[in-house]
């Protein structure tokens, strides 16, 4: 019945299925080797149930999520809807200038609106932006967010979310930041700026002074 | 014809200086590592080392590679990241070299130099590297013209948390070694806490926890095993995101805690889990040292990556990513 993966993650295999003459996606959280056993099992039973609660708790603040269908937690496998569409990280490759700093202020208001409910996403990358046939533009991969998040929390957001426009969109990384920022502005209003001065203050930590 | 570069580092607690040709042989390499009795580095007392030992360390690496100044033809130095006095040590003993001896001089970034000394002895062309050592925690790969990192610490670097924990037990600095020997002895595994943030991680909550352990009575093995399976878990976590997102072919390990090799183990894994080649730097390559710094000077000095003694002040913060790396392709 599931044959071969549809897809591979950095933590995950994911399936494609059809059920009740829909689309599903299987993410399922194999065992990683190289780990100690205890931490392992720990960790994929935690981030099974994060994703699938906080898939919810997103939808629930304006964030357009897959619906979750069904979890197995003996497999560690979420069973949700399969969303049609382009990944934002291939996106910005095909695009003009104009329709993807419109796509980047888009981002910058759904990650604002996480973090107006005091929520983080954990792993903002343009790899979990799915944007639909209609234009629609969806966020996955909910398995590091977070809940009752601080201003440090949501600096690190942010920060992540620099970050990733850094190392693969380098060439125009300035460009889908200001949008990305501008959108958040638009959301947060005056909140945002303590957390856009947390974001660049995490990145000078960590080294050597 | 082969040229010959003298490499200078110390941009922490060491003072290093190599010999390498442009062919790729390292013809020396000697380092004298800054340790004292307690407590952790101080960057003056640091630096105080280094310009006490430097001309000894130098001297010592051109008799061991067999030639004279003479036979100099480039001078290279640690120009950063580091500890400013370091640094200024380091810089001020190179460019005296450079003028007297009237050869190019050549500022070296710290951690593209680990990268590429790697890649000399792996022979890996485009790896995904993982730098950990003191005073940094980077999982660096080349984009677009630059060494980028994907990944680092948000806090505390790991060799740095290994360090901390060590001196809390009772270890010596560099507590490393120690902590790998106890560990090895450890079977029960206490939950630490586990922060890995997309690609960046973060060691001081689990620093803390490990502490608590520790002063509850937890036998040290114990915890040492539960440190090292937490810190190095998390390590191989955002490496093989990175691996992932970069789809390469190598993964590469070095920096002074590359020699732990249950953290060695733990990366071998992550590679053969994504077809990957893995190598781990030798211990006198991987940690810092002046060959590494004299074999990137001679790979910038082919593309014209010079620099004059007036415009060479250091760069304590100098990111990994802020260099234009001329001597790779696309
Ligand atoms: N609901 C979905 N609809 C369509 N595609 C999806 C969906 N969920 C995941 N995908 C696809 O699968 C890929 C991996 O999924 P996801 O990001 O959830 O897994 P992961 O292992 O956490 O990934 P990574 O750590 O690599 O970001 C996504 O980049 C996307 O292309
Ligand atoms: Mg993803």
């Amino acid at each position: 019945m599931i044959d071969e993966p549809w897809t591979l993650g950095a933590e995950s295999v994911i399936y494609k299925i059809e059920r009740w003459g829909q689309i599903l996606l299987l993410k399922q959280r194999p065992k990683k080797p190289y780990l100690l056993q205890a931490i392992d099992a720990q960790l994929r039973q935690s981030r099974t149930s994060r994703e699938c609660k906080m898939l919810n708790v997103a939808r629930g603040l304006g964030i357009p999520t897959p619906a979750v269908h069904w979890v197995d937690r003996s497999s560690f496998t979420i069973a949700m809807d399969y969303i049609e569409g382009t990944r934002l990280r291939e996106l910005v490759q095909d695009v003009p200038p104009k329709t993807l700093e419109k796509l980047c202020v888009r981002l910058g208001r759904l990650v604002g609106l996480l973090h107006m409910g005091d929520v983080v996403h954990g792993d903002p990358t343009t790899s979990n932006v799915i944007v639909d046939r209609i234009g629609k533009m969806w966020l996955i991969d909910f398995g590091l967010a977070e809940m009752n998040a601080t201003t440090e929390m949501k600096g690190v957001d942010l920060h992540l979310m620099k970050r990733a426009f850094e190392t693969t969109h380098w060439d125009i990384q300035n460009e889908m930041l200001d949008a990305a920022l501008t959108g958040y502005k638009q959301t947060l209003g005056e909140n945002a700026n303590s957390i856009i001065v947390r974001m660049e203050e995490i990145r000078e930590r960590g080294r050597y002074h | 014809m082969s040229i010959v570069c003298l490499g200078i580092e110390g941009t922490a607690h060491s003072f290093g200086a190599g010999l390498v040709s442009s062919k790729g042989e390292v013809l020396s390499n000697v380092w004298d590592m800054f340790s004292p009795e307690e407590g952790g580095i101080h960057p003056r007392e640091a630096s105080r080392h280094h310009s006490d030992l430097g001309p000894k360390i130098i001297g010592e690496a051109i008799e061991k590679a067999g030639v004279t100044f003479e036979n100099v033809d480039l001078i290279a130095f640690s120009r950063g990241p580091g500890l400013g006095p370091c640094l200024r040590t380091t810089a001020t003993v190179a460019r005296t070299l450079a003028l007297k001896l009237s050869i190019p001089l050549i500022g070296v970034n710290h951690c593209v130099a680990h990268i590429e000394i790697g890649c000399l002895e792996s022979r890996f062309e485009d790896p995904v590297t993982v730098y950990v050592s003191g005073g940094n925690t980077q999982v660096i790969a080349y984009a677009g013209r630059r060494f980028r990192t994907f990944g680092e610490t948000l806090d505390i670097a790991i060799g740095n948390m290994l360090d901390t924990f060590g001196r809390e037990a009772g270890m010596r600095f560099p507590a490393g070694p120690r902590i790998e020997i106890e560990a090895k002895q450890g079977r029960n595994y206490h939950t630490l806490p586990y922060s890995v943030k997309g690609m960046d991680l973060s060691y001081s909550g689990m620093l803390t926890a490990a502490k608590r352990l520790h002063s509850e009575g937890i036998p040290l093995n114990d915890v040492c095993f539960s440190v090292q399976e937490t810190a190095f878990g998390m390590l191989a976590e955002i490496s093989e995101r990175a691996i992932a997102h970069t789809k390469k072919k190598e993964l590469l390990l070095t920096g002074g805690v590359a020699r732990n090799n249950r953290l060695t183990e733990i990366l071998r894994g992550v590679a053969k889990r994504h077809d990957a080649k893995f190598h781990r730097v030798t211990p006198s390559l991987a940690g810092d040292q002046g060959a590494m710094i004299a074999w990137t000077g001679i790979l910038q000095y082919q593309v014209g990556d010079v620099i004059e003694v007036a415009e060479s002040q250091v760069l304590p913060k100098w990111r990994t990513d802020d260099q234009d790396i001329l001597w790779r392709g696309e």
